[in-house]
């Protein structure tokens, strides 16, 4: 007989919101490195974007714990092999990183802007391990489902990296910002993140075999199959490609991304709650 | 290191008193619970946060019409790669100078990463007080020269506790004693210090194959997953990141020096 950690919502919220930091933070990095002055608010939004949700992070975990005044204990220990260890330093270096390419975006010196490429482009690993980790952290567990397939940290990345993207796009469509170049580029780059992580998903399946029951039949299936696959995934990347020329679409296109990194985060912790 | 210490629970010898499950919660001051109807003798039907010790009673209906009961007091395996352990970030989950295993109350922080590592879901969330429980091996008293309460109360000998090496040697030949009186599938589980997860300190004499205890047959270390996993991760890093390279890239010209 196995035990559920009895994580849920908090820890839901916090994979979800802790993907969009991770994935915003390495195409700010990935635009600010090889993109061009048109592209400013993708990199502008991506880091501000990054540094406000990874506060928010922080505060969902601490919630979580059953003795939240106790999350510095977090820090005592260095386990390299150990997902929860690693991400709690790397929550820290991830906050660090977004922290110091957000103040360092708002100004235009070009010294400056330097000194952030080189920054970031650092920072690019702790944003690729905080967009993934919770899924290797999921799958180093003794409970089935979770554990019998290798690409649930593929998955949370490539879900990561989508929601990331659809996060800063938005903001950039909010903002007014949608008949820029920067919009279109990272509308382009989510495009090719969404058909990755539909990929990945059908390997992540695959691998199960009988183990993804709980995703295929089981309650939580209405939600995987509709929630994720086709409002998620299927109508955005339709939406997309049918409508690119309609900049409202691919904002819509954005949000129903996001709904379906969140509910993807759902079906796969609960199905262990 | 002391010499490694160990509970030899021979559950040929039980017969289903549960003056364990009372010692223990008597010496580790757990409170009462509500009882579960669980079809059958045994309460509660698992482990919990206030039952360290449990005594299982199996029921297995025979050919005649009779009813045979399968009883094991089980407990911690106290296991020597302890999946909980190495899952503990804090570092409240700690190895004693016995071999034991056990979870510093005023270091664990709730996380619950132990509880979904344990390969045999012993490790419980205590609500009341927002820390992760499980036996500690009587921490207090096999400090103090005394063996832990459960094996201590076993008026017949089914829970024994001493030395490892000698108890394993002990358990090899009540085994082969077993056979020699019909019981065909006794066997030992995690006295092997070969086996899975490096053997078990709290290992058992059964009369069934371990599913039949609710025991998996190969109990696997969590943490087997973490490189595979992670490597798979660094893969879709890099295909990630080059579509968003290729997204951002100035094409027919270099991008990148205006701020």
């Amino acid at each position: 007989m196995l035990r559920s950690p009895e994580w849920h919502l908090l820890i839901v919220w916090y994979f979800f919101l802790g993907g969009i930091a991770g994935g915003a933070y390495f195409t700010a990095a990935i635009a600010d490195t090889f993109g061009s002055s048109r592209d400013k608010n993708v990199v502008r939004f991506g880091y501000i974007l990054a540094l406000l949700l990874i506060g928010l992070c922080g505060i969902l975990l601490i919630l979580d714990l059953g003795t939240p005044s106790r999350f510095l204990n977090m820090l005592l220990h260095f386990k390299f092999w150990d997902p929860m260890s690693i991400g709690a330093w790397m929550l820290g270096v991830f906050g660090l990183f977004a922290f110091v390419s957000s103040a360092l975006s708002l100004s235009n010196d070009a010294s400056r802007a330097r000194l952030r490429r080189g920054v970031s482009l650092v920072g690019t690993i702790s944003g690729f391990f905080l967009a993934s980790y919770t899924g290797v952290l999921l799958s180093n567990s003794a409970l089935p489902f979770w554990s019998e397939s290798r690409f649930m940290g593929a998955l949370f990345l490539a879900s990561g990296a989508s929601t990331g993207m659809a996060a800063i796009s938005l903001l950039l469509f909010l903002a007014g910002e949608s008949a820029g170049e920067g919009f279109k580029k990272v509308k382009r780059a989510d495009r090719f993140a969404m058909i990755f992580e539909l990929i990945v998903l059908a390997v992540f399946l695959a691998a199960l075999g009988a183990g993804a029951a709980p995703l295929l039949s089981g309650s939580l299936a209405p939600l995987f199959w509709g929630g994720l696959v086709v409002l998620g995934l299927l109508i955005p990347l339709g939406l997309d490609f049918v409508g690119s020329k309609v900049r409202a679409l691919g904002a819509v296109a954005a949000a129903l991304v996001l709904v379906g990194g969140f509910i993807l985060r759902y079906v796969i912790v609960m199905a262990n709650a | 290191m002391a010499r490694t210490l160990a509970m030899f629970t021979d559950t040929s010898l039980c017969i289903g008193c549960r003056a364990c499950q009372v010692a223990c919660k008597q010496w580790n001051e757990l409170p009462m619970e509500q009882p579960v109807w669980t079809g059958s003798y045994q309460n509660q039907l698992h482990f919990t946060d206030k039952t360290y010790r449990l005594v299982r009673f199996i029921e297995q209906p025979q050919a005649n019409g009779d009813l045979q009961w399968l009883l094991m007091s089980d407990v911690c395996k106290h296991c020597v790669q302890a999946g909980c352990l190495d899952a503990c970030p804090t570092g409240a989950i700690y190895r004693t100078e016995f071999g034991t295993v056990n979870i510093n109350q005023d270091v664990c922080n709730g996380c619950r990463y132990c509880v979904s590592s344990c390969p045999f879901g012993v490790v419980s969330f205590n609500h009341d007080t927002g820390r992760a429980n499980k036996c500690t091996f009587c921490n207090d008293r096999i400090h103090n020269g005394l063996g832990p309460a459960c094996a201590k109360t076993c008026p017949t000998e089914s829970i024994q506790f001493g030395f490892r090496d000698e108890l394993a040697g002990k358990a090899d030949k009540r085994v082969a004693k077993l056979k020699e009186q019909g019981f065909a599938n006794a066997q030992l589980y995690g006295a092997d210090t070969k086996g899975p997860l490096g053997g078990l300190n709290a290992f058992f004499l059964l009369l069934d194959k371990p599913s039949t205890y609710g025991l998996p047959d190969k109990p696997l270390l969590p943490q087997r997953n973490v490189l595979a996993d992670s490597l798979m991760a660094v893969g879709a890093a890099l295909v990630v990141g080059v579509g968003a390279l290729m997204a951002f890239r100035e094409r027919g010209g270099k991008g990148g020096d205006d701020a």
